[in-house]
Order: C-alpha cells, then structure tokens, then sequence
C-alpha cells in the first residue's frame, strides 16, 4: 500500500474531525454531561503494532460495518473498558451499583450509544463527502480489545501488512467516562474516500 | 517486537500479529482472538518459538512469514533448526482461533480455519501437537518461557488463568 501523503492524512483527519465532533455531541446529549474529544489521529499502523494501540483490556466493544454506496467498506468500533461502560449505562439507566454484572439492558443501552454515535459519524462524513454511508446493526463484544479486533483485521488487512487506523478519544469527566471511536475503512473504501475528498478539494479551490 | 512488561514478573517479548520469534527469552502473545499463537518447544535445549498467526494460507506470498499458519509453521522449524534444534526434539502447543462473534460477511469462521491449518501443517511436518487451549468465544493473552519448561500461561478477559 502507498503511504498516505500529508494533505491526505490531514483531509482525512478533518473528515474523522467533523464526524467524530457529530458523535460527541449525541453522546453528550444522552448523557446530558461534557464530553471532551481529541484531535483525531490519522495512523498507518502496522499489523504487528496493532497491541500498543488496542490493548487486552477487556472492554464492551460496539462493532459496525460501513454500509450504504461504499459496499463492505470496513469497520467503524466504539471501544470503552468495561469500568467506563457500566458507568455510562448507570448513567443512562439511574444506577449506582458498579461491581455488577452486565444485563441486558446495558447490552441494549450501548448498541443504542453505539448506534446514534456512529450514525452521527458516518452521517456527517457521508454528507462532506456527498455518499450514502451507512451502520450495519451493532455487535457487542464484551472481551479483550484486541482479541475482537484480530477479527475484523482478518478481513481487512487480509492481502495487506498496514491498515489506516483513525481513531479519537472521547471523555466525560463528570462520570469518568471514556471511550475510543475507531475507523478501519477497507482499502477500497478508503481509496474511494481520498478521491472524493480530492474532488472536493479541487472543487474549493476553483 | 517491543519489550514490555504485561504485569508477569519478567519482561516478555511480545509477538505482534503476524511476528514470530524463536530463543530462550519469555515471549507473549497479547489479545488473542480468531488468530492463533504457536509455540514450539525443545526441552533439551531450553529454546523455543512463538509465531502470531493471523490467516490459514499464505497462497505463495513471503511477506509476513508469522503472518500464516503454512509459512508460520515452516519459519519456526526453520530458525529452530538454525540454533541447534533438531525436528524430532520439537513439539508443539497452540492457543486461540476463537470466532469473538458472528461474522458480518456470515463467512465460515477465520478462528475455525487457523485452527485447523495449523494442525494439518503440523501433522505434514511430523510435529506432535503436545496441548492446545482453541476455539470458543473468548480471547486469551498467553505467556511462554522456554528456558523454565513447556507451559504456556493463558489468561482470559475475565481475569481467569490456566495452563497448557
């Protein structure tokens, strides 16, 4: 794979700005708190380097795949350990107790983070871009990060050694809550992304 | 490969997706899920490798040796062989090919298929598969350190430990 030149790592990284900003805002509105967000980082990461990004702690990961124009166009993963998880579904559901065990309305309640966060990304990318780009139903995975995400590389990064790695951080200290919003689009998809963004940035420029 | 320390007493190197290393140092394989961690082991000299395999079949391709079951298993012989280690001394343990969850693609299991390609690959080369700890639903971080004796250490997300 080629690697990304600058521009395109710093159009992608306003693309995932714009969208993940979207998701921080429904996120913050469901849980009525600040939610503070980092600039989102544009990596090339190498397969064998995936574990100092995704670690083996285990955390309540929602999984969706890009669906919509860009046909099997990868991964978009809300990732939170499972401490932040069960207070965010405390949170939302008006519990305190934290030793638990996760029910299924906590199950119910993170697809349905999941869902609105991701939609609001994907909606707002979608619509810069001009596409129709949209989430397949969740999957929870409760589990090591990385064991869930080894998955998803297989399918992914199956003819190649690198994957674009976007991802952002999301978190609201009020409940000391955080969360990683990860992108891992298909090579396909995100050939077809730099082209679109490059349309669009020759279209600014006339 | 980086060193670190996962919280075992002694720093392990870790085997990335699609590595793999051979000697006498403690080696990890961190967050193992539908990929598989191979471990070959040579009681008589104390040495030993662990390869992170991701996918069943390299189809021809050299670019990630670990990367394959068919490639992963030759390189381990391979560089065993090259520190002294004869064929017949060497055994075998392998951990993980978990299916985490329901595929999108409904595609046949990727964990299923590593799992059975390492044993095929195994048994062409001769080479005794002494434990295993594979398939299921859950992930597994697992420790091995040749120069103590053939155990590998597995830990799950749910905090439970057991060896093989």
């Amino acid at each position: 794979m080629a690697l990304l030149t600058p521009t395109q790592m710093d159009a992608l990284s306003e693309l995932g700005n714009i969208g993940a900003s979207h998701a921080a805002t429904t996120l913050s509105q469901m849980l009525m708190g600040q939610i503070e967000m980092t600039v989102p980082l544009v990596e090339v990461v190498d397969l064998a380097d995936i574990y100092k990004h995704v670690t083996d702690e285990t955390s309540a990961l929602v999984i969706f795949q890009m669906q919509g124009e860009l046909e099997q166009g990868g991964y978009v993963i809300f990732i939170m350990p499972l401490s932040s998880a069960m207070r965010m579904t405390n949170t939302m559901l008006g519990m305190g107790d934290e030793e638990r065990e996760l029910n299924e309305m906590d199950e119910s309640a993170l697809n349905e983070v999941g869902n609105i966060m991701v939609s609001a990304f994907l909606d707002a990318t979608a619509e810069l871009l001009g596409v129709v780009m949209l989430p397949s139903p969740p999957v929870l995975v409760v589990d090591m990060a990385h064991a869930a995400i080894e998955q998803l590389l297989a399918e992914v990064a199956f003819d190649v050694n690198e994957v674009v790695f976007f991802h952002t951080k999301l978190t609201c200290d009020q409940y000391a809550i955080n969360g990683d919003l990860v992108m891992l689009p298909e090579m396909n998809t995100l050939s077809r992304i730099l082209e679109l963004m490059d349309d669009l940035l020759k279209k600014h420029a006339c | 490969m980086a060193d670190t320390n996962q919280g075992h007493s002694q720093r392990a190197i870790v085997i990335g997706i699609g590595e793999y290393h051979t000697g006498a140092e403690p080696m990890t394989s961190i967050g193992l899920g539908s990929c598989i961690g191979l471990i070959m082991h040579d009681k008589i000299l104390g040495i030993g490798g662990m390869a992170h395999i991701m996918l069943p079949e390299s189809g021809g391709k050299r670019d990630r040796l670990g990367k394959y079951a068919d490639t992963a298993i030759d390189i381990l012989l391979q560089e065993l062989s090259k520190k002294g280690s004869s064929k017949n001394m060497l055994q075998a343990k392998m951990v993980g090919g978990a299916q985490m969850f329901a595929n999108f693609s409904g595609n046949l299991s990727i964990g299923e298929r590593n799992i059975e390609a390492v044993r095929a690959g195994l048994k062409q080369k001769g080479i005794s598969l002494k434990g295993e700890d594979v398939g299921g639903t859950k992930g597994r971080t697992i420790l091995y350190c040749p120069a103590n004796n053939f155990t590998i250490s597995i830990r799950r997300a749910d905090g439970t430990c057991s060896e093989i």
